[in-house]
């Protein structure tokens, strides 16, 4: 796999392979190829088992919302975003993963926006409000 | 099981400059930060030039070595800064402490600076390469935004009153009306204000929310011995714990338990090796940079059960002279200023002396708590004399 385009450099930094997948239309996971737990943030290493390997797994974007919130004010960094201020910012519990949780903007109609509502996510191409990243959008269901 | 660092150091000196709005402080930022330190170690009755120690946290741009020469300083023998934000501050009176004990050094700045006259952006410059790309592709920028999500959780699905939310702001802009120093001095605060103040992100109002201003604050630290010597009132470390445990840390959002503000095991900690409980604290600065994480880090401590929170945690509790638990004295983040929570410290220092603007009679056993939700968290456990 090639370098995907991933200036963003504040986090563990193993997700690559996460970008890199979204990029090409598919929404992965890793899970730990020695004792098959899902490590989410991706990490170098599993610390339960001590493996050096994940399997970069392909999931359905489908989970229910963990927690949420209506963002009303543009901030400094996310200012691709100000013309859709107010904004909704969902935390989904991905469905099949014991729990990892991804983050993502909700399109739509946000009646029954709740804690444990089913929702669908949709894979957005590269955009400059995603900061040319690929993106996960959600949906309730 | 006591701690060797149990009543090692104490602080004996504090030093805070006026609070500006952001942007608007007369000096750079790193002469600030040495007013704060002169003027901590003029109240400490030590030479500046004494300072052999510089302590911080998270993100602080003013090492020891910078200020070396307009201190004078004879010789920097310990220099160290606490890792995370606002989580590290207590912690890193702890780190002083140690210092201390182990004679690396005698005498220990710890401060904070802060001033945008530089054209920075602070809470960009402190977020700087520390914000993973699953926040800011999806919309997610500011610690706010991110305390929200777990505010919410922790209102929604763990039931816990957003009235103690209003209660923690009242509490704070309540006590800045007797402290001139506060930024919200002279500006009443009630629950119109509050519910007429703008959302910034749900479930927080502006009002919710600190906002950086330019300052800077510090406190001297030193052996206990010495203190004793030095100083009427030292208000000595009895305990000042950093960690994370398991499930916490920089976890994008994957925090278990997440709506926690991160502090069990610290606090655990901080009872065990203090040797006093939560119903012993007589006065508390929680650092709030939102009301609800304040909320979530009052229940991390034991303050009460996520059962007894609405019951517990309101006005009347939170204020002093008499509630049973006054928190954010001098106006804490929201209402005195924020400076990252430095001047938490310099207010939690002042309850053990007994010059708080909203004192707490006889306050013997004075709690601080760091940036709560941070991805390593600390607190601190400051006594009197008497607490020994």
């Amino acid at each position: 796999m090639t370098a995907p385009v991933h200036p963003i450099s504040g986090g563990i930094a193993a997700d690559d392979a996460y970008w890199a997948a979204l990029r090409a239309g598919v929404f992965r996971l890793p899970r730990c190829a020695g004792c098959g737990r899902w490590t989410w943030p991706a990490h170098w290493r599993c610390g339960r088992c001590g493996s050096w390997d994940f399997d970069w797994t392909r999931l359905e974007p489908a989970g229910s919302v963990y927690s949420w919130t209506r963002t009303w004010y543009a901030f400094d960094r996310t200012q691709e975003r100000a013309a859709d201020v107010p904004y909704v910012v969902v935390l989904v519990e991905v469905d099949g993963t014991d729990g990892a949780r991804v983050l993502g903007v909700l399109g739509g109609d946000d009646t029954g926006l709740k804690i444990g509502a089913p929702v669908t996510g949709t894979i957005l191409p590269p955009q400059a409000k995603a900061k040319g990243y690929p993106s996960l959008v959600w949906s309730l269901s | 099981m006591s701690s060797p660092l149990r009543g090692a150091a104490a602080v004996v000196g504090i030093g805070q400059t006026p609070l500006f709005k952001r942007g608007s402080a007369p000096d750079p930022e790193m002469k600030l930060c040495l007013r704060a330190i002169v003027a901590a170690c003029a109240d400490a009755g030590v030479d500046p030039r004494d300072v052999d120690g510089f302590v911080s946290y998270g993100s602080e741009r003013h090492e020891g070595q910078k200020l070396m020469p307009a201190l004078g300083t004879r010789e920097l023998r310990f220099g160290a800064l606490v890792w995370g934000h606002g989580g590290g501050i207590p912690g890193a009176l702890g780190l002083a402490a140690s210092a201390i004990a182990t004679g690396q050094a005698e005498v220990v700045a710890v401060y904070r600076s802060l001033a945008e006259n530089a054209g920075a952006r602070l809470r960009v410059a402190v977020a700087q390469d520390d914000t993973a790309a699953q926040y800011l592709v999806n919309g997610i920028d500011g610690p706010v935004q991110i305390c929200a999500l777990r505010t919410q959780r922790m209102l929604e699905a763990d039931g816990i009153p957003a009235a103690t939310m209003f209660a923690l702001a009242r509490a704070a802009y309540h006590h800045a009306q007797r402290n001139p120093a506060a930024v919200a001095y002279g500006k009443p605060f009630d629950e119109a204000v509050y519910e007429q103040s703008r959302w910034v992100a749900e479930p927080y109002r502006l009002h919710d929310c600190s906002r950086e201003n330019d300052g800077a604050a510090a406190v001297i630290l030193t052996s206990a011995d010495r203190a004793a010597d030095l100083v009427d009132r030292p208000a000595y470390v009895l305990s000042a714990p950093t960690g994370a445990t398991a499930g916490w840390g920089p976890l994008e959002e994957n925090h278990r338990p997440y709506s926690s503000a991160g502090f069990e095991a610290v606090a655990r900690r901080l009872w065990r090796e203090s040797g006093y409980g939560p119903a012993d604290v007589d006065v508390a600065q929680i650092y709030e940079n939102a009301t609800g994480m304040g909320v979530a880090a009052l229940l991390d401590h034991g303050f009460c059960t996520p059962e007894e929170a609405g019951a517990f945690i309101t006005f009347e509790n939170l204020i002093a002279p008499g509630g049973r638990l006054p928190v954010n004295t001098s106006g804490g983040n929201l209402a005195e200023g924020f400076l990252h929570g430095m001047t938490l410290v310099t207010e939690a220092v002042r309850q053990i002396r007994g010059t708080s603007p909203n004192q707490v009679p006889g306050a013997a056993l004075s709690l601080m708590t760091g940036g709560p939700g941070d991805s390593v968290v600390s607190s601190a456990l400051l006594g009197s004399a008497d607490t020994l």
